[in-house]
């Protein structure tokens, strides 16, 4: 068999697979809009809250309309006690609540430092956040006025008074995402995941499916001519790589390009930068694939696999909970999934402009994962052809 | 009397074959608790501590080191590097190595006792904005706390050592943050009671689709179509749809039992609801696997549906903050109006009418065994019409087989 011959089988073994083309076209391409779909408008904006005015004198209306003012919540109900605020938020009317107490303005003026009551549902993570923030910037900023003015009211100067009121100050600079958006945070991480699944899937797709139709409906005559029998090991694991090579490189450029610029995503690595990790991350991909096709003795299994792995790399790969809280023995395994450095790595070099000079450490992990890979996928693959070989023989 | 016969029998023979096949039994069994294992384990420590951060102290003074202590004391940072200059700290930033770091400029002590309010700057790692939302409100505290002492001590002074006025004074107005229903703010719980039910509903549908095409390992799809009714189907999934309900009371009972994690609500009703989970995943697995009648691509179908399905779950990021499409969309899996019931329950033991809707919801995944149904006896009259024209069904099997050997 030439080299064109077993390109062209290569090619119509891959392209004539329908779960596969699925797959990679349909799921990558679908999951490009529907991935970033719930996240879009990047940051919860106007929850809805109550307020519990105990006191109603000028400066607690003034809270009020500071709170509302913020972005993150806005004032929807008047309540008179707590029950009724708890039975709001059971219903799921409202998220949180304000409290102000009776006699707060008095104490102000006393200088006895009135308490303010915050509560929101801590059941929903980011929604508590957020209502906390806006409350807590809302009241901050009523105590900066209230002490600007104390300091007027001692004799001081104005301009002084509003710069001084703080003996240190703390500006906090988000870096990397200043907006805090959620779309910029769980999508350039979770669409690396995406390619990694499902070219795993397409992988173990076509391997899986080649060696399993055979023992169910082919004669051996039929199938002694199949080219993944007869081919040497090391030329079809080339040719196959190359082809799902040239097709992820094209899919991922599509998610690195269009996809992060239509969502406003950073893209600060360079194209050969890009590149000097895309390399051995889809190889190593390519050969981890290729090793679970091998394995399994069906090939919807491979999809089984891949999709019950999913929600564990995610959570398991670094950047929504951090390694060193988690228990070293995930940690790492993980490392041994392509997935967990090129989420590392993509991150790095496109959202947080590192240098790849800094990123050695990860692309000899991801080389080293692709010699490890490529090894045990060609002895395997081996393996599994003088098997089919050898119980093919008798039958005929 | 028959139907209890014939249901006996079905589970007979389905205990045979999970028997039989190693896989599917890892499926019903050991996988789940795997899986359970491995993300209790990712958050087992429940509330993120000593992450790391580092320092650039331009100042070295008594004071600017007493605040790089308070940084150091709070229990979610820890600081582990001093760096001498503000690019080799952005360069740890970058790499990962620490996820914020506080620049103290110089005369920072000179200009506190002058009163000149001088600055501290801090850059935090917001790509991974819940880490970053941990480390930026830890500085903040830690922060608050050290100026709110040292301004009390200041006016102390003042106020000829009357402590309260003294504490008035530096914190005109105070406020207390009240989390309602979770009390202790514990992340892990929070995403654990969320990741498991989304890894369950996987389960549910892909053990299905596999339990479903079972048969056509050693027939083919004519003949076994041919000698199908779809009630034997149904009477098939029945020991499975039980052995799924257990893994549900499993989870809930290890996590809120065993663990003793807070739970409010009535246990009756989350297990009713988990009980109407299991019935709506496995009539959607049906339908998927109908539509296809193909193994490996309703497989497909299955992780198209179920892969995205903790996105739109609505736990990590507000289902009110989403557009209509991601509502339509959270609306059409099960899962999420699961996590309603369940989080309504666990959380704030709210009333059996506050959760009706999600239950009717829930109870409305069935009408896609109707539309299976349809499917089915469509492909049964389609079926038998060709089989009547060409008796030689070998033939166009062999004709299908052909295809992809070329």
């Amino acid at each position: 068999m030439t080299w064109k011959k077993l390109i062209s089988s290569e090619f119509y073994a891959i392209f004539t697979n329908i779960p596969l083309l699925v797959t990679v076209f349909g799921g990558v391409i679908i999951y490009s809009f529907l991935y970033p779909l719930p996240y879009i408008n990047q940051t919860p904006t106007e929850q809805k809250i109550a307020i519990i005015n105990l006191d109603n004198s000028q400066l607690s209306r003034t809270i009020e309309r500071m709170a509302n003012a913020t972005p993150q919540v806005k004032i929807t109900q008047q309540i008179y006690n707590i029950e009724e605020a708890k039975a709001l938020l059971v219903k799921g009317d409202i998220t949180g609540f304000l409290l102000i107490p009776q006699h707060f303005y008095r104490d102000l003026l006393l200088e006895k430092s009135p308490h303010l009551l915050f509560a929101g549902n801590a059941s929903y993570f980011l929604v508590y956040g957020t209502v906390v923030e806006g409350l807590v910037r809302s009241a901050s900023t009523l105590a900066a006025e209230v002490k600007v003015s104390r300091m007027v009211i001692r004799g001081d100067n104005i301009a002084l008074a509003s710069s001084q009121f703080t003996p240190i100050g703390m500006n906090l600079k988000p870096t990397f995402n200043p907006s805090l958006g959620y779309l910029n945070y769980i999508v350039p991480a979770v669409f690396v995941l995406i390619l990694h699944q499902t070219l795993l899937i397409a992988m173990g797709l076509v391997t899986a499916g080649q060696f399993e139709d055979k023992v169910k409906l082919k004669p051996s005559s039929a199938l002694h001519s199949s080219y993944w029998l007869t081919q040497p090991v090391w030329k079809i694991l080339l040719v196959r790589s190359c082809i799902m090579f040239a097709v992820y490189l094209a899919l991922l450029s599509y998610y690195f390009g269009y996809s992060f610029e239509y969502y406003g995503i950073s893209r600060l690595a360079t194209i050969p930068d890009l590149l000097s990790l895309v390399f051995p991350f889809l190889l190593s991909v390519i050969f981890l694939g290729t090793i679970l096709g091998l394995l399994i003795p069906r090939k919807e299994l491979a999809t089984l696999i891949v999709l019950l792995s999913s929600l564990p790399l995610v959570f398991s790969a670094g950047f929504i909970w951090p390694t060193t809280n988690m228990p070293t023995i995930i940690n790492v395994i993980a490392q041994f999934s392509p997935s967990t450095p090129a989420i590392n790595g993509f991150l790095r070099l496109n959202q947080m402009g590192d240098s790849i000079d800094n990123l050695v450490g990860v692309r000899s992990q991801l080389w080293l994962l692709v010699i490890l890979y490529a090894t045990i996928s060609f002895i395997l693959m081996t393996l599994k052809q003088r098997s089919f070989n050898d119980s093919l023989k008798p039958s005929e | 009397m028959s139907n209890t016969l014939s249901f006996l029998q079905s589970i007979k023979n389905e205990w045979q074959l999970i028997c039989r096949d190693a896989w599917l039994k890892a499926l019903l069994f050991w996988v789940p608790v795997l899986l359970a294992l491995i993300i209790w384990g990712v958050f087992s420590t429940g509330i993120a501590h000593d992450l790391p951060i580092g320092v650039v102290d331009k100042d070295n003074s008594s004071i600017s080191r007493s605040l790089i202590r308070n940084y150091s004391a709070s229990p979610t940072l820890s600081v582990v590097k001093h760096f001498n200059s503000t690019e080799q700290a952005d360069t740890a930033l970058k790499e990962g190595s620490i996820y914020a770091f506080v620049i103290i400029p110089h005369a920072l002590e000179k200009n506190t006792l002058l009163g000149k309010s001088p600055q501290v700057t801090a850059f935090y790692n917001s790509q991974f904005i819940l880490i970053g939302k941990l480390v930026s409100s830890a500085l903040l505290s830690a922060h608050g706390t050290y100026v709110a002492q040292l301004e009390t001590l200041k006016n102390l002074v003042n106020a000829h050592g009357q402590v309260t006025q003294a504490l008035g004074e530096a914190l005109p107005i105070s406020y207390q943050i009240t989390p309602l229903f979770n009390a202790n703010t514990h992340y892990g719980q929070f995403l654990v009671a969320a990741v498991i039910p989304a890894m369950w509903q996987i389960l549910i549908i892909a053990t299905t689709v596999i339990v479903l095409a079972t048969p056509l390992r050693n027939t083919t799809l004519e003949s076994w179509i041919e000698n199908l009714h779809f009630s034997d189907l149904l009477i098939k999934l029945i020991p499975y749809i039980l052995v799924f309900w257990l893994q549900g009371i499993i989870y809930i009972s290890v996590f809120y039992g065993a663990l003793h994690w807070p739970m409010h609500g009535s246990w009756l009703l989350l297990i009713f609801a988990q009980f109407l989970l299991v019935i709506a995943c496995a009539s959607v697995a049906t339908l998927l696997f109908f539509i296809t009648l193909d193994v490996t691509r309703a497989m497909s179908l299955v992780a198209g549906f179920a892969a995205p399905a903790f996105a739109f779950m609505g736990v990590t990021f507000p289902t009110t903050d989403m557009p209509v499409l991601a509502q339509f969309w959270r609306a059409l899996l099960p899962i999420s109006h699961y996590i309603n019931i369940q989080i309504q329950q666990v959380n704030y033991g709210s009333s059996f009418i506050n959760t009706t809707n999600s239950l009717l919801a829930l109870v409305s995944f069935s009408s896609c065994l109707y539309i299976t149904k349809l499917l089915f006896e469509k492909r049964k009259k389609s079926n038998s019409l060709k089989l009547k024209s060409y008796t030689t069904d070998k033939q166009s099997d062999n004709k299908n087989n052909k295809k992809g050997y070329n």
